[in-house]
C-alpha cells in the first residue's frame, strides 16, 4: 500500500490502516522526538501527541511530500514546541550553539573508557550532548537517510545551514574523539584515531 | 576500523529510548474511539441544526401566514419557562443519547469484542 491509499483508507475512518501507518513511522518518530527532547519519561506522551496531530492533519496532506517526511516535520515541530515549554517552566534547558564538554565531564567519562564498546558509547553520549539542531540533523541525516531537500522541509533550515550543522558536528564529535585518546594513551580507544 | 568509521557507526545507532510493545495498537484504538465521538457528535450538531432550522421556519410560516400572536405566545413561554426548558432539555438529550451516546457505546464495546 502507497502512500496515498494509506492517507485515503485512514481518512476513511480504516482503523487497521491508522495502526499500520503508526508501526510503520514510530521508529522515525521515536528517533525525531528522543533526540530533540531526550527525556525517556517525555517521549512516549509526545510520540502518541505526533500521531494524534498526524491524525487531524491528515486531510491537510497533499502528498508534495513523502508521507514520512511530513510526519518527520511534525514530529519535529512538536518537540520543539516541547522543550520551549518546558524551558519557559524551567524544567529543562537546551544551547542553540556547539558547546565542547567541560573539563571535569571528560575525566569522568574517560573513566569509562576501558572497553572497545565503550567507545561507541561515548560517541552516542557525545551525540546528546551536542545542540539541538545538531542533533536533529544528524539523526534526520544519518539515522533516517533524508536528503538535505527532505531535512529543510522537516525543520525548515536552510540547505547550506544543514550541511555546515552536519560538517561542524562531525568535526566536533572527531575532536572529542582524538582529545580523549590523546589523554588516555594506554586505551584501546587509541587506535581508533590513529588506525 | 578508523575514526571515521566509528563515528559512522555512531551515527547510524539510534537513540536508547523506547516505546511501549503496545504502543501502536492502543494509540490507534485511543484514536479510533476519538474520532467516532467526533464524528457521532457532528452528526448530532447536524440533527439538532436540522431540527432548529424546521421549527424557526414553522414559527415563521405561522407568523406570516397564520397570523399567530407573538405576545401571546412569548406569554405562554413566560409563563410556562420551566415546563418548556424541561421539554426542550430532554428532546435534546433524547438525541444526544440517541445519535452520540449510544453509538459510542456499541463502537467501544464492538472493539471490545475485536481485541
Amino acid at each position: 500500500m502507497n502512500d496515498a491509499e494509506l492517507v485515503v483508507q485512514i481518512l476513511n475512518g480504516n482503523n487497521n490502516a491508522f495502526r499500520f501507518l503508526v508501526s510503520k513511522h514510530e521508529r522515525l518518530v521515536l528517533h525525531v522526538v528522543g533526540r530533540v527532547v531526550q527525556r525517556q519519561e517525555d517521549v512516549e506522551d509526545i510520540c502518541q501527541e505526533v500521531f494524534i496531530k498526524v491524525f487531524r492533519k491528515l486531510k491537510r496532506f497533499k502528498g508534495e511530500s513523502r508521507l514520512s517526511t511530513w510526519i518527520a516535520a511534525i514530529a519535529y515541530n512538536t518537540s520543539i514546541s516541547h522543550i520551549r515549554k518546558k524551558i519557559r517552566q524551567n524544567e529543562h534547558s537546551y544551547d542553540e550553539h556547539p558547546i565542547l564538554i567541560a573539563a571535569e565531564e571528560d575525566d569522568a567519562l574517560n573513566q569509562k573508557i576501558v572497553e572497545k564498546e565503550e567507545a561507541k558509547k561515548y560517541l552516542l553520549e557525545m551525540i546528546e550532548r551536542l545542540p539541538v539542531n545538531y542533533r536533529t540533523v544528524l539523526t534526520l541525516f544519518h539515522l533516517e537517510e533524508f536528503s538535505y531537500k527532505e531535512i529543510e522541509q522537516i525543520t525548515g533550515m536552510p540547505e547550506g545551514t544543514i550541511k555546515s550543522y552536519l560538517s561542524r558536528a562531525r568535526k566536533l564529535l572527531k575532536e572529542k574523539l582524538e582529545l580523549v585518546a590523546k589523554t588516555e594513551k594506554t586505551n584501546i580507544f587509541v587506535d581508533y584515531v590513529e588506525g | 576500523m578508523d575514526c571515521e568509521k566509528l563515528l559512522d557507526e555512531a551515527l547510524i545507532t539510534g537513540p536508547g529510548y523506547t516505546l511501549s510493545d503496545n504502543f501502536a495498537d492502543s494509540l490507534a484504538l485511543k484514536v479510533g474511539r476519538k474520532f467516532a465521538w467526533e464524528q457521532y457528535f457532528k452528526e448530532f450538531l447536524i440533527y439538532l441544526g436540522v431540527i432548529l432550522g424546521i421549527s424557526i421556519v414553522s414559527v415563521a410560516m405561522a407568523f406570516i401566514w397564520y397570523d399567530a400572536n407573538w405576545q401571546e405566545w412569548f406569554n405562554f413561554i413566560i409563563s410556562n419557562l420551566p415546563l418548556v426548558t424541561g421539554i426542550n432539555f430532554i428532546l435534546i438529550f433524547i438525541l444526544f443519547t440517541d445519535r452520540v451516546l449510544l453509538r459510542y457505546f456499541f463502537y467501544k464495546s464492538s472493539m471490545g469484542t475485536i481485541n
